[in-house]
């Protein structure tokens, strides 16, 4: 009897070690790149290129951080405004427009519903990619080439299906008593959604607002085919001419990449206890 | 007493509400479905002053004895079947070892994510200096620590190792999409059922296949139908690690924006809609036949 308790216990310690170091193996698998990332912005240029690789810097360095913010060695902060502004607007009008189309899905009862809501989901699954000969040609025939708008207007669409179903599914939790109720006290229908539904629904609508800002700021496809003026260049584009320059400095790409990734990856930790994972939620396309 | 109005004026208000959604999509997916149909008949160039010129069916003919796109087909389908099991099966795995109780689980979800929502190009910034041929850490660690190979495989200029690379990129950054996914579903399965089943005698591998499959299965069928259809058409990652790995979304993107062919390109587009209609349609019969609508 103790023996075989003894072993138990045993047995549980046994069972906890190898827990953990499996949380720990899958740890270091998902954050070695970015552990690499902040090491290697953090060396100086020489100790980046050493034939015997170091994990920590032998001299620590803020000079990359210090030249990607230098306008005059890179445009970083004209590309980080662009990808801030165009990702803000995707998102702000996402937003809105999916509050709206959400509200009505969820709702009201209309003629052809079900189609509308089971062709959003096909578009859903649709890649931006199928599309880029069409959209450059209406792109170029509206004059919106080498715009941010170009950019807003297509990305907004990417963003749309997902965001309208991921809303829907928060809007069809709340009772229908409630609307009926502020009816009887003479809101109308816009009023409801502004007064009831939004403060309701206010952690499903951060996490449209995310997802549509991830996906905006991610956004490479696009960015490459409709921008073509280093002005107008949004974060990824801009970065990846890094690569065509002869002598790219490891350090300075490293801190670009870090303060790139940033926002996105704050944001997500921040509203991460509203990601409940499932159909849509968080999914990425592409 | 209001209530009677409210269901005439629905139709109006829905048209109105979902006005702005439904137009942008009309303009920005509908028409160009149709608009990459025209076009692929055309002999057409990205130069906006030359005309296009019809010539019926030629494109697709071309397409569909061209080498190179068969082999683009090939190569896509290995790559989305090695990174949706890989994905699915890891993502699946970590779950299972999330789906318990431990200090820092939240937070070290939240870190498992970051792969996942950071944006490719500083992923790829990462992985490229990793396994840069003459000072990445990855060469140096498998070549001169471990002697795994004799000579460091380079990386991004060797098609067999640069699909490798780019499948196991993939995997490693969308597997927390399964994860999120599973985790979520698993904390709804009652712990008396794997009790029960434990009573029975079950063995580990038997209790998930009798408790926890079955539980998870509506999940599983959309992490695999949506990771399958996003990595059929991946274009970014794969474009941005390496030019040595001509799938699909590589090869249209191409033929339209390197060689300007923007007819042979939407006769492409037009195929791939194709494929991934009939992949659609085939996951609903089974989804419905499997009785979870």
């Amino acid at each position: 009897m103790l023996m075989a308790m003894a072993s138990s216990r045993k047995d549980k310690r046994t069972r906890k070690i190898f827990f953990y170091l499996g949380l720990a193996i899958v740890l270091i698998v998902s954050l070695f790149p970015f552990f690499i990332m902040l090491m290697t912005s953090l060396k100086n240029s020489a100790e980046a290129i050493a034939q015997v690789p170091t994990l920590l810097p032998k001299q620590w360095t803020l000079e990359h951080y210090v030249d990607i913010f230098n306008p005059v060695l890179f445009p970083y902060i004209t590309y980080f405004n662009n990808s801030l502004i165009v990702s803000l607007m995707v998102a702000a009008i996402s937003v809105l427009f999916s509050i709206f189309g959400a509200y009505a899905l969820s709702k009201l009862k209309f003629f052809g519903r079900s189609t509308i809501n089971s062709s959003f989901y096909i578009v859903y699954m649709f890649s931006g990619l199928l599309l880029v000969v069409p959209l450059f040609k209406i792109i170029s025939s509206l004059n919106l080439y080498d715009t941010r708008t170009a950019l807003v207007i297509t990305l907004i669409v990417q963003t749309l299906p997902a965001a309208i179903y991921m809303l829907k599914s928060y809007f069809d939790t709340i009772p229908d008593d409630l609307e009926e109720a502020a009816m009887m006290d003479g809101l109308n229908r816009i009023q409801i959604i502004f007064y009831i539904i939004i403060p309701l629904s206010i952690s499903g609508i951060i996490s449209v607002f995310v997802y549509a800002f991830m996906i905006a700021w991610n956004d490479f496809l696009f960015a490459s085919i409709f921008l073509s003026s280093s002005e107008n260049f949004t974060l990824p584009i801009g970065l990846n001419t890094l690569f065509s320059t002869p002598d790219y400095v490891w350090g300075r790409m490293m801190a670009a990449s870090i303060v790139t990734a940033l926002p996105v990856v704050i944001m997500y930790g921040i509203t991460e206890r509203y990601i409940k994972g499932g159909a849509t939620e968080g999914g990425v396309k592409g | 007493m209001k209530r009677k109005p409210k269901k005439k004026n629905d139709n109006k208000l829905a048209a109105l509400l979902l006005f702005p959604s439904i137009f942008l999509i009309l303009l920005l997916v509908a028409y160009p479905m149709v608009s990459n149909l025209q076009i692929s008949f055309f002999e057409q160039s990205i130069n906006p002053n030359l005309d296009p010129t019809f010539i019926g069916f030629e494109n697709y003919k071309e397409i569909l004895t061209d080498g190179v796109f068969l082999r683009s087909l090939g190569i896509t389908f290995l790559y989305t079947f090695l990174t949706v099991v890989g994905s699915t099966v890891v993502g699946l795995a970590v779950a299972i070892l999330f789906n318990r109780p431990f200090k820092f689980r939240k937070i070290s979800r939240s870190l498992i994510i970051a792969s996942y929502v950071a944006p490719s190009i500083s992923l790829v910034f990462a992985w490229k200096y990793m396994f840069n041929n003459n000072y990445g850490i990855i060469n140096y660690v498998t070549v001169d620590v471990l002697h795994l190979f004799d000579q460091a495989p380079l990386w991004f200029d060797r098609p067999g190792s640069s699909f490798v690379l780019v499948v196991i990129f993939a995997i490693w950054r969308y597997f927390p999409y399964a994860f999120i996914s599973f985790l979520a579903i698993l904390q709804t399965i009652d712990n008396t059922l794997y009790e029960a089943a434990e009573i029975d005698g079950a063995s580990a591998w038997e209790k998930f296949k009798v408790v926890t499959l079955p539980a998870i299965m509506p999940v599983l069928i959309i992490v695999v139908t949506l990771r399958a259809i996003w990595m059929f058409y991946m274009f970014e990652d794969v474009y941005l690690l390496t030019n040595q790995v001509n799938t699909l979304g590589i090869y249209l993107y191409e033929t339209a924006f390197a060689f300007n062919d923007l007819g042979k390109a939407a006769s492409i587009s037009v195929i791939l809609f194709i494929i991934l209609f009939a992949v659609i349609i085939l996951m609903r019969k089974r989804v419905n036949a499997d009785g979870n609508g």
